[in-house]
């Protein structure tokens, strides 16, 4: 697998991931008491947190929540650095 | 506040150049049932909502913000490699003379944005009535561009993007529910 197909994969799971948190979270918003949903909620933020560290830790934080590895910065990662995301 | 992320909500994926594709997905760029109205729709409602569907009125605007992202996406690759001659066939003649290639907030006729695309009420019932609606009206126009649209990634994203809506009218319809429920039990106790 190339470098960038294998930058393609794991974004896709950032992607997938952050969008069952997105599901969740608006369902929530209208079923505040629904204690299985507020579960599934909890395990797919954890689950997308797993899946960014993955991204983040080779190609960089996606967001300035994340701070830059050692190991990012050495290999010239910068955050104003292309592609944005309709570079891709 | 916001923070961004440098990452689409969902993918999209362009191969050939199609202006004339573009312009019509300005409608829901910078037209009156866009993405950019949505956003700004719900944005400025959710100040003057009981604190019930704060939430959710944060969370849609805030979706719609990455939807926004989609589609400048689109109309950015659609268009990124077109020649005067093809945008002037596109029918973006008068777009490039005044903008070139870059993006600008206007619907597929070439209309600029406007505020009075957006309603507010103060009150929540009828603020959520008019976003329900919003919803649906952007659905179908989502429904009309997957029509005329033979773009097999552009289709993709137009179709995730058309479901968005539908769960979006979905969760305004609860929340008028949650309203209602509250306006009753107070007119018991």
């Amino acid at each position: 697998m190339s470098v960038f197909d294998e930058r393609m994969a794991l974004l896709k799971k950032v992607q997938q991931t952050d969008f069952v948190v997105v599901e969740w979270t608006l369902y929530t918003d209208t079923h505040p008491d629904d204690e299985d949903a507020l579960e599934q909620w909890r395990v797919a933020i954890k689950d997308a947190a797993a899946a960014r560290k993955q991204y983040e830790n080779k190609f960089g934080p996606i967001s300035l929540k994340s701070a830059p590895s050692r190991q990012a910065l050495e290999v010239g990662w910068r955050w104003n650095q292309a592609p944005w995301p309709w570079q891709l | 506040m916001w923070v961004y992320e440098k990452k689409l909500l969902y993918p999209v994926e362009v191969t050939t150049c199609n202006p004339m594709l573009a312009r019509y997905i300005m409608e829901q760029y910078g037209g009156a049932d866009g993405e950019l109205a949505a956003a700004l729709r719900y944005m400025n409602q959710r100040y003057t909502v009981p604190d019930k569907v704060i939430g959710l009125l944060t969370d849609i605007s805030t979706e719609e913000f990455s939807h926004l992202e989609m589609l400048a996406t689109m109309i950015y690759k659609l268009t990124k490699d077109a020649t005067p001659e093809q945008l002037e066939k596109a029918g973006l003649g008068a777009h490039f003379v005044n903008h070139g290639h870059s993006l600008f907030y206007e619907n597929a006729g070439g209309v600029p944005f406007t505020a009075t695309y957006i309603q507010s009420k103060g009150d929540p019932i009828a603020d959520l009535y008019e976003d329900i609606a919003a919803e649906e009206k952007a659905r179908a126009t989502y429904q009309w561009l997957i029509d005329i649209s033979d773009d097999p990634g552009i289709n993709d994203a137009l179709r995730f993007l058309r479901e968005r809506e539908n769960i979006h009218s979905l969760r305004f319809r609860e929340a008028v529910e949650m309203l209602k429920d509250e306006r009753d039990r107070k007119k018991i106790f």
